[in-house]
């Protein structure tokens, strides 16, 4: 069953942090592992949010908003996939890996998606610029400055609604979920990690270290040098 | 000089061209909204009218002096959101000038013209390509350990650096003017940037080994040393595949779907 004030509250996150990303702080609240793990805990389901908030933000490591262009908008990925990830969970009554890759495949292309509204809301913003030049031609200054401001409601609403629509998707996907096959549902588990790996490969190479590869290479080996032989000292992990 | 411009000086010196306290953080906060309105014509140019407002008002009484300033605010701008706090500080330092008549106000335009450039691609060459990845690998390291703690860690780290850096690029901008760019070549960001890219590229390898190891742990088969073993491997020929110029969205697709062919049929 939908859990309609579980869809408000992630329109309301979504649009509250396509603003901080886009238009207010840039505090980087917006930042995956922050907004997906904000999700998490305001659908009751911090784990999912967690789980997927660490994923995406090394998928994401390297994207930046340099100069004019336009980056992947990894805002809508993590707070529409964490989203829909709770909504998922939320039908089946189950929080696990299989869940967050099933969520992590179906809404990753957000990010993407989220690019393409992005560059139609800046035809908004154009108009602004050119309704604000023609005030302060015509003496009204406060309402040339004051276009500032209107440039930001459109991505509340905008954003808002997409991440209100995945959390939908989600409650609307449970059924699917609930019901695929225990084999599949294990080899969506084994995805979690693998796409973890992925991610990180992409967030080393994303890093911009001249010897990132190496750097990543060296941490790699020592953690599992330091593993092994806390495990063959009888630890546990 | 003339008895005019004598007179004029002496005009100048009474009027008040001081900003208060209040207005300049008025227009610090308002500079957090920079980017509001950004738009491929002007960019930033919304922003900053917005920001300078309050002080400009202040500047200037006389409203035809008012709409010149703001015009010529309102012309194009854009630099990295968070060094725009020094250019802010250095417009309003020039602002003063040009209120009191010492200088023509072309030295704004030409200070914002010389300055946005160099110091957006050390803003950006710092804080999204070194800083926010590096705190932002560094934290997703950690969440293993501190779970939603290291959400709250990322925010405390990052903008500990961020927000003492725009304050007091802010005040420097405003205090020196031209002179801020000796200022920001001493804080040596690109050197720093440096190593905070080796952290980044460090704390993603920790973590897949990590992230391998713990989940080769929890499954019960005996051929679990080879699942971790394997997520190692996917993430290194993910890395190549990535220097390849392959879509990173495809390497993701393509591991999932191994890994649920294994799971599916192992």
């Amino acid at each position: 069953m939908v859990n309609w004030s579980h869809v408000g509250l992630a329109g309301l996150w979504g649009g509250l942090l396509a603003l901080e990303r886009r238009a207010f702080l840039q505090a980087m609240v917006s930042r995956p592992l922050v907004a997906a793990t904000g999700m998490g805990l305001l659908l009751d389901d911090p784990q999912s949010g967690l789980s997927i908030g660490m994923v995406l933000e090394l998928f994401y490591l390297g994207s930046a908003n340099l100069g004019a262009a336009i980056p992947e908008n990894d805002t809508l990925a993590a707070t529409g996939t964490a989203a829909a990830a709770a909504g998922l969970a939320g039908g089946t009554g189950l929080s696990t890996p299989a869940m967050w890759s099933l969520a992590i495949i179906c809404f990753i292309g957000l990010g993407p998606a989220g690019r393409f509204f992005d560059r139609g809301l800046e035809r908004y913003s154009s108009r602004l610029a050119a309704k604000a030049a023609l005030s302060a031609e015509r003496g009204d200054l406060t309402r040339a400055v004051r276009q500032n401001l209107w440039g930001m409601w459109p991505v509340f609403v905008v954003f808002g609604v997409l991440t209100a629509v995945c959390a939908l998707f989600g409650f609307l996907l449970s059924p699917v979920a609930g019901a695929l096959p225990l084999r599949v549902a294990r080899g969506l588990a084994w995805a979690y990690p693998a796409m973890a790996s992925v991610a990180a490969a992409i967030a080393a190479r994303g890093s911009h270290a001249r010897n990132a590869a190496l750097y990543a290479g060296l941490a790699a080996a020592a953690v599992v040098g330091v593993v092994a032989v806390y495990l063959a000292s009888g630890g546990r992990l | 000089m003339s008895s005019t411009a004598l007179q004029a000086a002496s005009l100048n010196q009474q009027r008040e061209v001081r900003l208060s306290h209040l207005t300049l953080l008025r227009v610090f906060l308002r500079s957090l909204l920079l980017q509001a309105s950004w738009n491929p014509q002007g960019m930033q140019n919304l922003g900053l009218a917005y920001a300078l407002f309050p002080a400009l008002k202040e500047l200037y009484p006389n409203q035809d002096e008012l709409m010149a300033a703001v015009r010529r605010h309102l012309s194009f701008f854009n630099t990295h959101p968070y060094v725009a706090a020094a250019i802010l500080g250095g417009v309003l330092h020039h602002e003063r000038q040009i209120a009191r008549h010492e200088e023509p106000p072309e030295r704004v335009l030409a200070f914002k013209a010389a300055l946005m450039g160099p110091l957006a691609a050390l803003g950006d060459g710092f804080f999204w390509l070194s800083l926010k990845p590096a705190v932002g690998a560094f934290c997703a390291a950690l969440v293993p350990f501190l779970h939603a703690w290291a959400a709250v860690l990322f925010l405390v780290l990052y903008n500990a650096v961020h927000f003492s850096f725009r304050w007091r690029m802010f005040r420097i901008g405003l205090a020196l003017g031209d002179r801020l760019v000796e200022a920001v070549a001493k804080a040596n960001l690109p050197r720093r940037g440096v190593r905070l890219r080796a952290l980044a590229a460090s704390s993603a390898g920790a973590l897949a080994a990590w992230l391998a190891i713990v989940f080769g742990q929890n499954e019960e088969a005996s051929w679990a040393p080879f699942l971790a073993g394997g997520c190692l491997v996917v993430g290194a020929a993910s890395y190549w595949l990535v220097s390849k110029r392959l879509s990173k969205y495809v390497v993701l697709y393509w591991a999932a779907a191994l890994a649920v062919a294994a799971g599916a049929f192992l």
